[in-house]
C-alpha cells in the first residue's frame, strides 16, 4: 500500500501546487524562519561569508525533489552543479535522468564464487563518493562465514554427553561434536577479517548491500518520505529532504543503510564528477545513504561499479522483466535464495549457487 | 489581559525566589547548562560523530533517555487519575503537579529527539503543508503527533487550572463542562504516548529483542515505577519546604503504585526471559549477550545484573511498611534508586544490547562520549530547571501565596 | 536580594571554567591532529584484473575527457583494478563464435574482449611472439603430443610431467599448436586465437561453456542491457590459469583492507573466537 503511494509520488507532482506556493512564500518572506535550529542559522551565517549564500539558502528551502516542477528541478540541479564544481575544483554534472520504463532492476550474486576480496566494497567507494577517512562509509559489507567443517574430531564424540548426577543420568545433552555454527547463519560471521590471502578454504563469503526490497521496511519507517522506491524498483533517498532520524536504519533487516555521522570527508582528487541527484552526488552531514545500484550508471545503461570490480564474475545485474537478461537466466537455471527471506521484504537481490 | 499579565509576572517572580538550598540547586543545574551549551554547540556544528553512535548501534543516549522521559510523562496520569476518577480529595488538588511533570517531561523527550536527529534544521519537513508526514505508515509520525498533543493538552490543563486558581475563579467541584473531557482525554493520552513509543521500537522486525508484545506492558510498568518515584520525591520536598499540604495518604498511594508496578515489571521481565531463553533461538541472542556477555565483550553484564538487583531490591523493600513510612530517609532513597535504576535500564538493557547481534551478526559495545554525556546532562538540567521553577510557581498558587488580589510587593515580602 | 552560598558558588565557577578550558584544549588538540596528515599518494598505474599472473593493465589519465576519468583506478594496497572509467579501453571485438541453437545461445554482436595476443611477446622477443623461437629451426617442432620433461617455461608449468590440468589426461600440445605457437588448437586441429580460449575450453567443459555463453558464468562489464549496448566479456583464461587450474580454480588474492571497527571498539577478537 505504502509502496504504491510512493511510486505515485513521482507522478503526482502537480498536485502539490499549494505546498510549493507556500514554500515560495516562506522563501521570499522572511529570514525569521532561519532561527529554526541553531545548526541551520549557523550554516546560513557561514555561507553568507562565502559567495554562494543564496545557493545555500535556496537549498535549505528546497522541497522534495520528486515533487518539484521541471523548472524547480532544473534550478536545484544547477545550484548543486555550481556548488560541487566550485568545491571540488572539477566540472561536476548532476543528472536527474529518470529510471527507464519497462525495467525492474535485479541483482544476483554467486555465493559459491565470491572469494571475499572486498574489491566491490572499495569500487563502490570510488564510484559513489562516500566519505573516506574519519567517518568512513562503505555500502557493502562482506561477511566471512564458517563452512562448518572446521572442528569435527573423533575425540569430541562424547563431549557434553549427560553425566551421572544425583538426579539420575537422564539430563539434557548440551554440546557435542557438531555444536558449532555452520551454513548460512550470521552466527559466527566475521566482517573485519584481515587475511593474507582469500579465499580461506574453511569459510565462504557473503557480501551484503541494499537488497532493494519490493516491500522495503525503511520506506515504511521514514517519517518524511525522504526514501522511496522508484518505478525501476530501486529504493532511493533525497539527501536534501532526509531529516536524519535514522528510523530507516533501525528498520532495515540487512544493515544496509549508512549514516553520515560527521561531515563527509571526500578528497577532491578522488571525487567522481559524474553524479546523479539520488545517487552519488556528495552528501552532507546528518543524512542517510545506501546502495542505489549505482543509479547514475544503471539508469544510463551501464552496470554497477561493484559488478565491474568483481574479479570472479560472481555478480550479475539486469532487468528482471527481460527473460534474456543475465539475472533472469540465473533465476531460471540456478538455485536461488533471498537473504533473510523470513522478514518478508522480497528483495530484488538474489544469492545463488552457481 | 491585565490579569494574565500579572499571573505570568507574579508566578515567575515567586518561582525564582527561594532559600539557599534552592539557589544551590539552581546553580548546580546551571553548571551543567553552561557546560552543556558548549557541548551542544559542538554537536550541532560537527554532527553526531561526537556521540558514540555507529551504524551498528544507531540509537544513542538521547533516544534511550527519550524513552525514559516518555515513562515519566505517561506516569504522571497516576497522580491525576485518582483525583478525577476516584474523587479522592487529597489528590485532586495535587493533580496539577502531575500534569506539570507530564508537560515538562514530554517537552524534554521532544528535546532529546531533536538531539537525536541528524538534521534538526529540517524539522519543518515533517510539518504538513511545508513538508509531509508519512502517514499512516511511519510509527515516528504517530509518536510525533501523540507527544505534541499530550504536551499541549497538559500545557493547557496546567495553565487553565493555575490561572483560575490565581484569579480565584476555580471551583474543583464545578469544573467547566468542557474542561472535564480534556482532563479525561489527557489521562487516557498518557498511556497512549507510551504505547506508541513502545511501538516505535517494536515495529522494527529486525530488532529481535524488541519485536515482542510485552514491550508496551514492560514500558507501562516501568512508567508506573519511575514516574511516581519522582513525584513522591517532589511531594516530600514540597511538604518539607513549602506550605503545600500533602497528606500521608497521598504518599502511601503513590508508594503502593510504585511497589506493584515493580511487581508487574518483575512478571514482564520473567515472562520475556522465559519465553526467549527456554527455546533459546536467535531471539535470545541479545538477551544472552546482555546477561552473560560474549567472547570477551561483557560491558553490559554488570549493568544488567545491577539494575535487575536494584529493582528487585526496591520491590522487596517497598513491601515493608517501615520503609514505606520512613518519609525522611528510606523512602526517598528507594524512590531515587527506582528512578535511577529505570533511567539506566534504558540505555544499558533496553537500547544498546538490543543491537547485538546486528543483522549481520556483529557484536558491538557502545562507548558513550564525553560530549554526548554532557549533552544528556544538559537536557536533564534544563528539564529539572523548568520542573523546579514551574512546580514552585504552582505551589505558590496552590498554597494561596500567589493571588490576584495581592499586590506584587506583598508576595515578595511574604516569601 | 539574592542570597548565595559563597563557597558553593566558587566551587561551581572553578569547576565549570576548568571543564570549559579542558574542552577547549581538547578541541584545539583535535584540530591540530586534523591538519597534519593526508598527503595524496601517487595513483597506482600497473594493475591486474582477475589473475595476478595475467596481462598487466595500466592506467591512462584522462581516458574519458568529458569527466576527466582515468581508464582505471587501482587499489593502493593490492594493485587490483577497482574501478573502470572506460571499461572498453584496448578491447577488440570478440570475433566469430560458433552458433549453438538452443535457449541459452549467447549474444555476441556487441561483445568485446581484451586481446591476449599482443602480450604473447615472451621475453619481448619481437613481433613474431612465440614464433621467434618456436620456428621449427631454433626449437624443432615436437614429433608427438606425448608428455615429456621440459627445460623451459618452468615459470608457467613447474614440472611439465605434472601439469595441473585434466588429471593427466591432457598435456601442453593438446591446446597449444605444435607448429604455430602463436595459436591454440582445438581437438580437430583447427587453429584458435589466444583471444578466444573459450572455443577450446568449451570442448571439454561444455556445461560451463554454455553457462558462460548465456551470461550466467563469468564476468562481463559495460552495459547491463541484454541486446543493445557494448559489453566486455572476460574469457576463461582471464580468471583461470589453465596450467594450474587443478590446484586452484581461482588463484588466491590479497583482500582489500577491512572496514574500520565501529567507533569505540578496540579490536575484532570477539569475532574470531566466535566459532568456539
Amino acid at each position: 500500500m505504502s509502496e504504491d503511494k510512493n511510486v505515485k509520488m513521482e507522478e503526482s507532482a502537480d498536485l502539490n501546487e499549494g505546498r510549493r506556493e507556500f514554500l515560495k512564500y516562506v522563501c521570499t518572506s522572511s529570514a525569521a524562519a532561519l532561527v529554526v535550529a541553531p545548526e541551520s542559522s549557523g550554516a546560513v551565517v557561514e555561507a553568507a561569508n562565502s559567495a554562494d549564500a543564496d545557493v545555500t539558502v535556496a537549498e535549505f528551502f528546497q522541497g522534495h525533489f520528486v515533487l518539484m516542477s521541471d523548472e524547480e528541478k532544473k534550478q536545484a540541479i544547477a545550484r548543486l552543479e555550481k556548488r560541487y564544481t566550485a568545491k571540488y575544483a572539477k566540472k561536476t554534472t548532476v543528472s536527474d535522468v529518470a529510471a527507464p520504463d519497462g525495467v525492474l532492476f535485479g541483482y544476483a550474486l554467486d555465493m559459491s564464487k565470491c572469494i571475499g576480496c572486498r574489491r566491490c566494497v572499495h569500487a563502490c567507494v570510488e564510484e559513489n563518493n562516500q566519505s573516506r577517512e574519519g567517518s568512513v562509509i562503505q555500502w557493502i559489507q562482506v561477511m566471512k562465514i564458517p563452512k562448518g567443517n572446521i572442528s569435527f574430531s573423533a575425540d569430541e564424540l562424547e563431549k557434553g554427553y549427560p553425566e551421572k548426577s544425583k538426579f539420575g543420568d537422564y539430563g539434557v545433552q548440551v554440546g557435542g561434536n557438531a555444536y558449532h555454527p555452520a551454513g548460512l547463519s550470521t552466527e559466527g560471521a566475521q566482517s573485519y577479517y584481515q587475511d593474507e590471502t582469500v579465499p580461506d578454504k574453511d569459510f565462504f563469503y557473503l557480501p551484503v548491500q541494499c537488497q532493494q526490497c519490493e516491500k522495503p521496511p525503511c520506506v515504511k519507517a521514514c517519517p518524511v518520505r525522504a526514501t522511496f522506491r522508484d518505478h525501476a524498483g530501486v529504493v532511493l533517498i533525497d539527501y536534501n529532504w532526509c531529516i536524519g532520524c535514522r528510523m530507516c536504519q533501525l528498520a532495515c533487516p540487512y544493515q544496509a543503510r549508512r549514516f553520515n555521522w560527521g561531515e563527509p570527508n571526500l578528497p577532491a582528487e578522488d571525487m567522481n564528477p559524474k553524479t546523479h541527484y539520488f545517487g552519488n552526488r556528495p552528501r552532507m552531514r546528518g543524512v542517510m545513504e545506501k546502495c542505489t545500484f549505482c543509479v547514475q550508471r544503471t539508469r544510463e545503461g551501464r552496470s554497477p561499479a561493484c559488478l565491474e570490480a568483481c574479479p570472479v564474475g560472481a555478480r550479475k545485474f539486469g532487468n528482471l522483466l527481460d527473460p534474456e537478461s543475465d539475472v533472469r537466466k540465473v533465476l531460471a537455471t540456478k538455485r536461488v535464495f533471498r537473504f533473510k527471506e523470513e522478514f518478508g521484504t522480497y528483495p530484488k537481490f538474489f544469492y545463488y549457487i552457481g | 489581559m491585565k490579569k494574565a499579565w500579572s499571573f505570568a509576572k507574579d508566578t515567575s517572580l515567586y518561582a525564582v525566589k527561594g532559600g539557599s538550598i534552592f539557589y544551590a540547586w539552581i546553580l548546580f543545574l546551571f553548571f551543567f547548562i553552561l557546560v552543556g551549551s558548549y557541548t551542544s554547540y559542538r554537536q550541532f556544528t560537527e554532527g553526531l560523530i561526537l556521540t558514540g553512535a555507529t551504524d551498528q548501534i544507531t540509537l544513542e543516549m538521547f533516544f534511550a533517555n527519550f524513552v525514559f522521559t516518555a515513562h515519566v510523562a505517561a506516569a504522571a496520569v497516576l497522580v491525576v487519575a485518582p483525583g478525577y476518577f476516584y474523587h479522592r480529595k487529597d489528590m485532586k488538588e495535587l493533580a496539577v503537579i502531575g500534569e506539570i511533570v507530564a508537560m515538562v517531561f514530554v517537552a524534554t523527550g521532544i528535546t532529546f529527539i531533536l538531539y537525536h536527529m541528524g538534521r534538526p534544521d529540517r524539522l519543518l519537513h515533517m510539518v504538513p503543508g511545508i513538508g509531509f508526514m508519512n502517514f499512516p505508515n511511519s510509527m515516528l509520525v504517530y509518536d510525533t503527533i501523540v507527544l505534541n498533543v499530550y504536551l499541549y493538552l497538559n500545557l493547557f490543563g496546567v495553565l487553565y487550572i493555575l490561572y483560575n486558581k490565581y484569579v480565584g475563579t476555580f471551583d474543583a467541584k464545578h469544573l467547566a463542562r468542557w474542561f472535564t473531557p480534556i482532563v479525561y482525554l489527557a489521562i487516557a493520552w498518557g498511556p497512549l504516548i507510551h504505547i506508541v513509543t513502545a511501538f516505535v521500537l517494536a515495529s522494527n522486525a529486525r530488532m529481535e529483542s524488541w519485536a515482542t508484545a510485552v514491550l508496551p506492558f514492560g514500558f507501562l510498568s516501568m512508567a508506573g515505577a519511575s514516574g511516581p518515584s519522582l513525584i513522591v520525591v517532589i511531594f516530600l520536598l514540597a511538604r518539607k519546604y513549602s506550605k503545600l499540604e500533602v497528606t500521608d495518604s497521598v504518599i502511601d498511594l503513590l508508594t503502593t503504585i510504585i511497589a506493584w508496578s515493580l511487581g508487574l515489571l518483575m512478571l514482564v521481565f520473567a515472562a520475556e526471559m522465559f519465553s526467549v531463553l527456554y527455546s533459546s533461538t536467535e531471539h535470545a541472542d541479545s538477551l544472552k549477550y546482555n546477561m552473560f556477555g560474549r567472547n570477551g565483550l561483557n560491558m553490559y553484564v554488570p549493568w544488567f545484573w545491577g539494575i535487575i538487583g536494584t529493582l528487585i531490591g526496591c520491590f522487596i523493600a517497598l513491601l515493608f511498611p517501615r520503609i514505606r513510612r520512613s518519609y525522611d530517609f528510606w523512602l526517598p532513597i528507594v524512590c531515587f534508586l527506582v528512578f535511577f535504576g529505570v533511567l539506566v535500564e534504558k540505555p544499558m538493557v533496553l537500547v544498546f544490547p538490543a543491537f547485538s547481534p546486528s543483522p549481520l551478526g556483529e557484536y558491538t559495545e557502545y562507548h558513550v562520549t564525553v560530549i554526548e554525556f554532557f549533552n544528556v546532562l544538559f537536557v536533564w538540567a534544563m528539564a529539572f530547571l523548568w520542573l523546579t521553577l514551574i512546580v514552585k510557581g504552582a505551589i505558590g498558587i496552590l498554597t494561596g501565596e500567589v493571588r490576584y488580589h495581592k499586590s506584587l510587593s506583598h508576595t515578595v515580602e511574604q516569601s | 536580594m539574592i542570597y548565595l552560598h559563597k563557597p558553593s558558588k566558587i566551587v561551581v565557577f572553578a569547576l565549570s571554567s576548568f571543564l570549559i578550558a579542558g574542552m577547549g584544549a581538547y578541541k584545539i588538540a583535535n584540530a591540530a591532529g586534523e591538519n597534519t596528515g593526508t598527503q595524496t599518494a601517487k595513483p597506482v598505474t600497473d594493475c591486474y584484473e582477475s589473475r595476478e599472473d595475467y596481462t598487466t593493465v595500466s592506467r591512462t589519465e584522462n581516458a574519458v575527457p568529458e569527466y576527466g576519468f582515468p581508464s582505471i583506478k587501482c587499489s593502493k594496497t593490492t594493485g587490483a583494478v577497482l574501478w573502470y572509467g572506460d571499461p572498453f579501453e584496448g578491447t577488440v571485438p570478440m570475433g566469430e563464435m560458433p552458433e549453438i541453437k538452443d535457449a541459452t545461445h549467447g549474444n555476441f554482436a556487441n561483445a568485446v574482449v581484451k586481446p591476449r595476443e599482443p602480450h604473447l611477446m615472451y621475453f619481448n622477443m619481437g613481433p613474431d611472439g612465440c614464433k621467434t623461437c618456436h620456428d621449427g629451426k631454433t626449437v624443432p617442432y615436437p614429433k608427438d603430443k606425448k608428455p615429456r620433461l621440459l627445460n623451459m617455461h618452468q615459470d608457467i608449468v613447474a614440472n611439465s610431467l605434472e601439469l595441473q590440468h585434466g588429471r593427466g589426461a591432457v598435456w601442453c600440445l593438446d591446446c597449444h599448436s605444435a607448429t604455430n605457437r602463436n595459436k591454440l588448437i582445438n581437438r580437430r586441429g583447427g587453429e584458435i586465437s589466444f583471444n578466444q580460449p573459450q572455443r577450446i575450453c568449451g570442448e571439454c567443459h561444455g556445461e560451463k561453456y554454455i553457462d558462460w555463453r548465456a551470461g550466467v558464468h563469468g564476468k562481463r562489464v559495460g552495459a547491463w542491457t541484454s541486446h543493445e549496448g557494448k559489453r566486455r566479456w572476460w574469457v576463461c583464461t582471464e580468471c583461470h590459469n589453465p596450467h594450474t587450474v587443478q590446484k586452484n580454480r581461482f588463484n588466491p588474492v590479497r583482500p582489500e583492507p577491512a572496514p574500520p571497527l565501529p567507533r569505540g571498539m578496540k579490536n575484532a577478537n570477539h569475532e574470531r573466537n566466535g566459532a568456539e
